[in-house]
């Protein structure tokens, strides 16, 4: 290709600019990076990158910070949602690749698609609103009737039901990234060759011991990244949480207690640190957030590309 | 003489999905431990019919069959037919390899677990008895916990055979199993499949007149959903009663 | 029992189950939809279209500060956004097609493309709005620029490499230079893509709140000064739905109907697009 450029002065500026534009997004990402150090170096210098990751303490009238209650809310919350959302997101995969009638198969590709691009602030809003209420009203005190008595189990679920809490955030959160992982694993699943579905079909499998025995596996690593994928997004998500989940520094072992996530931190007390301590922690937890999704995402990209280049042969 | 059928399609019509007609009143038996082969220019029906043997055309909504096929003479159209059974009974091998995403011991035990088979020692010896039957037993036998996609395509053929196999289906049926194989691969499945008859039917799809020529006791010749002509394989290829027969023998189309 | 009865049982179970799983999911996901639109509905009046908002705690006004700023944000993000995204993509699949940097570049995009927007926020509020002294719009319309570049460039960079080769060298061989030859041939064989892309791109933007919380900010007055802070739609409801007044609420939701169709349409358009120019996908 190098010889077509030969002599050619427009040619050889067109591919430096482009070029440019190319080397933005890791101008971007290494510019990230670095302002985020340089910004919470004050905070890392006073309170040490590991104390600052496991301090309990948040509290910005005697200035001193650390990360560990709102990695909490963070780690919670995208756990428990994930764990909603893939058996979920895999089971409308299941039903749109293997169960329904071809005729639905193309509608129900296009409202999950749809509903992937709908923005998190009014999944947020909605959740405030309208499932607030009823995870207080019926859906919490439910739970604390019955499984809330058992032993041990009874823990996650003590308290008021107030409806803003680490339950009700989870559960949006979950709604919010049920399409996009439902996407990802339909389209592991389509990767499926259909002479190999065939082939257990012809030794007399059935539907289920198909998806079971051969489509899962066959799309273990797409699925698999997928989830990461999920996790990744789940773990910034903003304003789904912002809404419900109180912004309550604290480590609580009850599900209906707010709590304070890295991305909710920030929503509501970037605009208001009045100390420079305070915003360079703040800086802290971003870059916190920044390094950890991007080592998730890269993991994520990883085993999709594994996955890909393993069956598009 | 009626003992002597395996398989037997009756006026058989096949519509897919959209009514597009594929087969016309296909009357063709299949005799018991032989091998019947289809042949005909490509688009001619001879997958389609095979495919009706196992029913695999139910796997997609809006197929629809008339006639019927006689398999131990009740007929496999019916609706209640339970397809599950009639499918561990029938076997099929595909153009291309199809290894399960697993081990290869777990390839071939696949059906036998499938039909309830739990007893490791049991599992083992089906499992060797299969890839013996297949000619793999030597190639893998200490390499049986290695995934199936470490084996070459020809290999990889053969333990889809040998998976066929292990349920110890009454009927096999291969659809064109060589046209991704080299020539040694080739040879290899086809003195298989001479081999296998002693104990099975079988029907073959193949667009290789020679293959035909060479293993199959009966051969049918297709065209455009029809079957022009079906009879031992020596008198299609040396004196065929058929125009349309000859001229595709001789290469004259196709 | 026999062996293939429990099979068959147990396979009617699973697929129930899946069956169940998806409808419960489509279930929940109808029930936002739907609530969205109908208190979106119940509070769309055409003063909020037409007023600038009243002072808290004082019924009526409107928002159209932020339908107006929200727009400008977007379309600057979008100014700055789609030529580094397209040229960008340019890069990877002519001048790199086929090299690492390509490959690497490409990888690096699509994880920006998932980064948390909240972060990009905070980057621009330290290199944007600190060093300025104050919130402004620009420092909004770079966020959602940093956003949507990775988006265009990686969408631009698909639709390039679908364009065949030989259509390159059809253009080569009648001695076009490649600038000439990527503008006038394969451009133009992958617009209906890349415009896709672009829709999508800005469909993705302007749904983001995050990223402008602490760029943009906000502004209950009327501006089109993009040096000064400016309102915005997302921001908006965000601070209403979280205050007090019962008037808040209502112009949120109707201000969250509006986005939310917004995106729709594009997203929808983005598709049709797709379906039209590539057949069915």
């Amino acid at each position: 290709m190098a010889v077509l450029l030969k002599k050619n002065p427009i040619d050889i500026l067109f591919l430096g600019i482009t070029a440019i534009a190319s080397l933005s997004v890791v101008l971007f990402i290494a510019g990230i990076l670095y302002i985020l150090f340089t910004e919470s170096s004050e905070s890392i210098g006073k309170f040490g990158i590991l104390q600052f990751l496991f301090s309990l303490e948040w509290d910005p009238v005697q200035e001193l910070f650390g990360a560990a209650t709102s990695l909490f809310g963070t780690v919670v919350t995208t756990v428990i949602s994930l764990m909603l959302a893939i058996p979920i997101a895999i089971g409308i995969a299941i039903f749109v690749t293997e169960i329904s009638p071809n005729i639905l198969k193309g509608p129900i590709g296009i409202a999950i698609e749809l509903l992937a691009a709908i923005p998190s602030i009014i999944y947020g809003m909605w959740g405030l609103f309208t499932l607030a209420p009823i995870m207080s009203n019926y859906i919490e005190p439910a739970l604390q009737k019955s499984i809330g008595k058992v032993p041990l189990v009874g823990m996650l679920f003590k308290g008021t039901p107030m409806g803003i809490d680490l339950l009700t955030a989870s559960i949006i959160l979950s709604i919010m990234i049920i399409p996009f992982t439902a996407s990802i694993a339909r389209d592991s699943f389509n990767l499926t060759p259909a002479v190999v579905k065939e082939s257990a079909y012809a030794l007399g499998a059935t539907q289920w011991e198909v998806v079971k025995n051969i489509v899962l596996p066959y799309s273990k690593l797409g699925v698999f990244g997928g989830a990461v994928l999920s996790l990744g997004r789940a773990l910034g998500e903003t304003m789904a949480v912002a809404f419900v989940l109180g912004n309550n520094h604290q480590i609580t072992s009850s599900l209906l207690d707010a709590a304070a996530t890295i991305t909710v931190t920030l929503a509501n007390e970037f605009t208001e640190a009045d100390t420079d301590i305070y915003l360079s922690s703040l800086f802290n937890l971003a870059l916190i957030l920044f390094v950890f999704s991007f080592i998730i995402l890269a993991t994520a990209k990883i085993f999709l590309l594994k996955a890909e280049k393993r069956y598009s042969r | 003489m009626k003992s002597d059928l395996t398989l037997n399609a009756k006026d058989l019509d096949f519509f897919y999905a959209g009514g597009v007609q594929a087969l016309k009143k296909i009357n063709l038996p299949v005799l018991k431990n032989k091998v019947t082969a289809l042949i005909g220019p490509s688009g001619c029906g001879k997958t389609t019919l095979l495919r009706c043997f196992n029913r695999m055309h139910d796997l997609y909504p809006g197929n629809s069959y008339k006639g019927e096929i006689l398999f131990n003479n009740e007929n496999i159209l019916s609706q209640d037919f339970d397809l599950i059974a009639l499918r561990s009974r029938i076997g099929m091998v595909f153009q291309k390899p199809t290894p399960f995403p697993m081990s290869i011991f777990d390839n071939i035990s696949y059906g036998l677990k499938l039909k309830g088979l739990k007893s490791r020692n049991e599992l083992s010896e089906q499992v060797e008895k299969a890839l013996i039957n297949a000619a793999l037993w030597d190639e893998v036998k200490d390499k049986l916990n290695v995934s199936a996609y470490d084996l070459s395509g020809g290999q990889q053929q053969r333990l889809v055979i040998a998976r066929a196999l292990a349920v110890e289906p009454e009927v096999l049926l291969f659809d064109e199993p060589t046209s991704a194989l080299d020539p040694i691969s080739t040879g290899k499945i086809e003195d298989l499949i001479v081999h296998l008859k002693n104990d099975i039917t079988i029907i073959i799809v193949t667009h290789n007149m020679q293959q035909a020529a060479r293993i199959s006791d009966r051969t049918g010749f297709m065209m455009l959903g029809d079957l022009i002509e079906f009879d031992n394989t020596d008198r299609i290829f040396t004196r065929p009663s058929q125009k349309l027969t000859e001229d595709y023998i001789t290469g004259r189309f196709g | 029992m026999t062996v293939e009865k429990r099979r068959q049982i147990e396979s009617a179970v699973a697929l129930s189950l899946s069956t169940f799983a998806a409808f419960l999911g489509l279930f929940w996901l109808i029930f936002i939809l739907g609530d969205v639109l109908v208190h979106g509905v119940s509070a769309m009046k055409l003063s909020l279209f037409t007023e600038d908002p009243a002072p808290p705690g004082i019924a009526g006004g409107g928002l159209k500060n932020a339908f107006i700023g929200h727009v400008l944000i977007t379309l600057c993000a979008t100014m700055i956004g789609v030529p580094f995204g397209v040229l960008g993509g340019t890069f990877l699949a002519e001048y790199a097609r086929g090299r690492r940097i390509a490959r690497i570049i490409s990888i690096l995009s699509d994880i920006m493309v998932s980064v948390p927007s909240i972060v990009i926020g905070t980057f621009i509020y330290a290199v944007l709005v600190k060093p300025v002294g104050h919130f402004n719009g620009w420092a909004g319309a770079v966020a959602l620029a940093i956003i949507m570049i990775p988006v265009v460039l990686r969408t631009t960079e698909d639709m390039l490499t679908l364009v065949p080769w030989t259509l390159r060298e059809a253009a080569f061989a009648l001695g076009a230079p490649y600038y000439k030859v990527i503008i006038q041939v394969v451009y133009r064989g992958a617009s209906a893509g890349i415009l896709t892309g672009i829709l999508l791109s800005i469909a993705r933007v302007s749904g983001e709140t995050a990223p402008l919380l602490f760029t943009s900010f906000n502004n209950s007055f009327f501006s089109v000064n993009m040096n000064e802070p400016i309102a915005s739609l997302t921001v908006t409801i965000f601070q209403y739905a979280m205050g007090p007044y019962d008037d808040w609420h209502a112009q949120a939701w109707a201000a969250s109907l509006i986005i939310m169709i917004f995106i729709l349409i594009l997203t929808i358009i983005g598709r049709l697009i797709i379906k039209w120019r590539y057949g069915k996908r």
